[in-house]
């Protein structure tokens, strides 16, 4: 049982830490936002300006720039320690590596979750939609979304954290696996902001969680291996 | 035969494929061969001879 | 010795295998001759996923003896999966365009699940290339090929869903071989070609295995003669200071 009370120990020491550099570095962070918001505005240019077609379009164009924004942000979070060898500090503590890459996780998932959490009424004000009456569905579908990013952006931005072509490498590994989080997000969001006409809402939540537990626990066990080198 | 096109062109890349592909693994792997043996080879003649340690 | 034999064996069965389901099985009643590109795209298809599933699990193996000799089949499994793979998806584009009449259908969970296993065999190759030190590369692919193996699952199933929930027409299902009720000679077209190309598959794979053997001992070599060419260069001109033999 203490092994379990200093893993998480450690993992929230760590997410706490990247949170603070975050904080500190408010350039950083907001130019990810900056970022994702000009995709959401050049989405309207190449799709616009047939009102219909982009609100037809948001939800999938919404997850699009929250993924975009993702992968910048996990391979961020890892750049923090990469530059000073932290990560290999890190690893000879004897806690278990899953802490390690939990800590990360957390951290990402706030800031994955803090992106969708703007772009939402960006998109709600640029593709003419109403949000207010889908919120709990949104936050729902947000924050497990999040956590699924947040689970394979951690795992494979630690994969390919030294790597010479690790810019186009990270989103060229991570974007297939994310292909079923994209479709049961965009399809979650788009019945929740119709008011679930389908009824297929609960389905693709219940698909996410899947996705998570299932990439969170694939991730927790195979990162250890990446630091053992 | 009706679509043959389609037909030809699913039999021909898919079995022409494989049959290119083994052709190359074939060539590869001799040529590793021959690598290999040529570095045994370069191995054994340039080990030098017994040392003529004190002792 | 028996290699030449499976491959000899391979190499008649894939022929008789090809010849029957190009001429002697009856045309489909609906499908029509178009239905004959089945029989290459399915096995295809098989031997896509079975290639990535001996990837992964070549890569756990790894992860826990540590020998490379395993990640020697993951390779190949990699490079032999990712063929059949691109095949599958050639294959399933030629048996679209007459039966659906588009070369490709979103909802069609075989399809694309097959493209992003695709996608992930491609990300797995280009990665094996960056590292250059053997353990360190067959660690980190191991990694990535797990990943990826569990992700397949959840692609497969989600877009299945996907389709279930889209209300639309119904279209020529590449399931109907497969199905319990297909007429008998189709079956056995469909197994003997199943067969003969999974015999082909294992041929390759013992071969690409043998390569990968091959090329990581000459890349030893390589690595081992820099190291010693290195300690040469550094050692003093003069005789050396222990009168040890050199070895390599």
């Amino acid at each position: 049982m203490n092994d379990l009370r200093a893993g998480a120990a450690v993992a929230l020491a760590i997410a706490g830490k990247d949170a603070r550099a975050e904080l500190r570095g408010r350039q950083i962070a907001g130019s990810t936002l900056f970022f994702a918001t000009l995709v959401l505005l050049l989405f309207g240019f190449a799709l616009g300006p047939d009102a219909r077609r982009l609100a037809e379009a948001a939800p999938g164009l919404l997850w699009l720039a929250i993924v975009f924004g993702s992968l910048l942000t996990v391979a961020r979070l890892h750049q923090l320690e990469a530059e000073d060898g932290a990560l290999e500090e890190l690893a000879r503590y004897p806690v278990g590596r899953h802490a390690i890459y939990l800590g990360k996780l957390l951290a990402g998932f706030a800031a994955i979750l803090v992106l969708g959490g703007v772009l939402l009424p960006v998109v709600g004000i640029l593709y003419g939609i109403d949000l207010a009456p889908a919120w709990l569905a949104l936050a729902a579908t947000l924050t497990l979304g999040a956590i699924g990013l947040a689970a394979v952006g951690t795992f494979y931005a630690g994969v390919t954290v030294r790597m010479q072509a690790r810019e186009v490498m990270l989103p060229l590994l991570m974007l297939p696996v994310i292909a079923p989080l994209l479709l049961a997000t965009v399809k979650a969001t788009t019945a929740a902001l119709a008011g679930n006409p389908l009824g297929d809402l609960a389905a693709w939540l219940q698909l996410l969680l899947v996705f998570d537990v299932v990439m969170v626990v694939a991730g927790a066990t195979t990162y250890g291996h990446l630091l053992e080198e | 035969m009706e679509n043959l096109g389609f037909i030809v062109a699913a039999y021909g890349v898919i079995l022409g494929g494989v049959a290119l592909y083994t052709g190359l693994l074939l060539r590869r792997l001799s040529a590793a061969r021959r690598a290999s043996l040529q570095i045994r080879r370069e191995a054994e003649s340039a080990a030098p001879p017994a040392p003529d340690r004190p002792a | 010795m028996g290699t030449r034999v499976l491959g000899i064996v391979a190499l008649v069965a894939v022929v008789a295998a090809s010849l029957n389901a190009l001429f002697l099985v009856p045309a489909d009643v609906n499908q029509g001759d178009a239905q004959r590109i089945m029989y290459v795209h399915v096995p295809s298809a098989w031997l896509g996923y079975l290639s990535f599933g001996v990837t992964a699990l070549a890569g756990i193996g790894y992860l826990w003896k540590r020998d490379l000799r395993l990640d020697a089949i993951a390779v190949a499994g990699a490079e032999i999966g990712v063929m059949f793979t691109a095949f599958a998806i050639w294959g399933g584009m030629m048996w679209g365009k007459p039966v659906w009449g588009v070369f490709w259908q979103w909802e069609d969970p075989r399809l694309t699940t097959t493209a992003l296993l695709l996608a992930l065999y491609l990300g797995y190759l280009l990665f094996r290339r960056l590292t250059d030190d053997p353990h360190r590369r067959a660690a980190r692919a191991a990694v990535v090929g797990i990943v990826a193996a569990v992700d397949i699952p959840i692609v497969h199933f989600s877009v299945e869903w996907w389709r279930g929930l889209h209300q639309g027409p119904t279209f020529g299902s590449p399931d109907k071989l497969l199905h319990p009720a297909a007429p008998a000679l189709f079956v056995v077209a469909l197994v003997g070609m199943v067969v003969a190309f999974t015999l082909a598959w294992a041929w390759l794979m013992i071969r690409r295995y043998q390569l990968a053997r091959i090329e990581w001992q000459i890349e030893e070599h390589g690595r081992l003669g820099r190291i010693s060419a290195a300690r040469r260069a550094a050692r003093t001109p003069v005789a050396p200071t222990d009168g040890a033999a050199e070895r390599v």
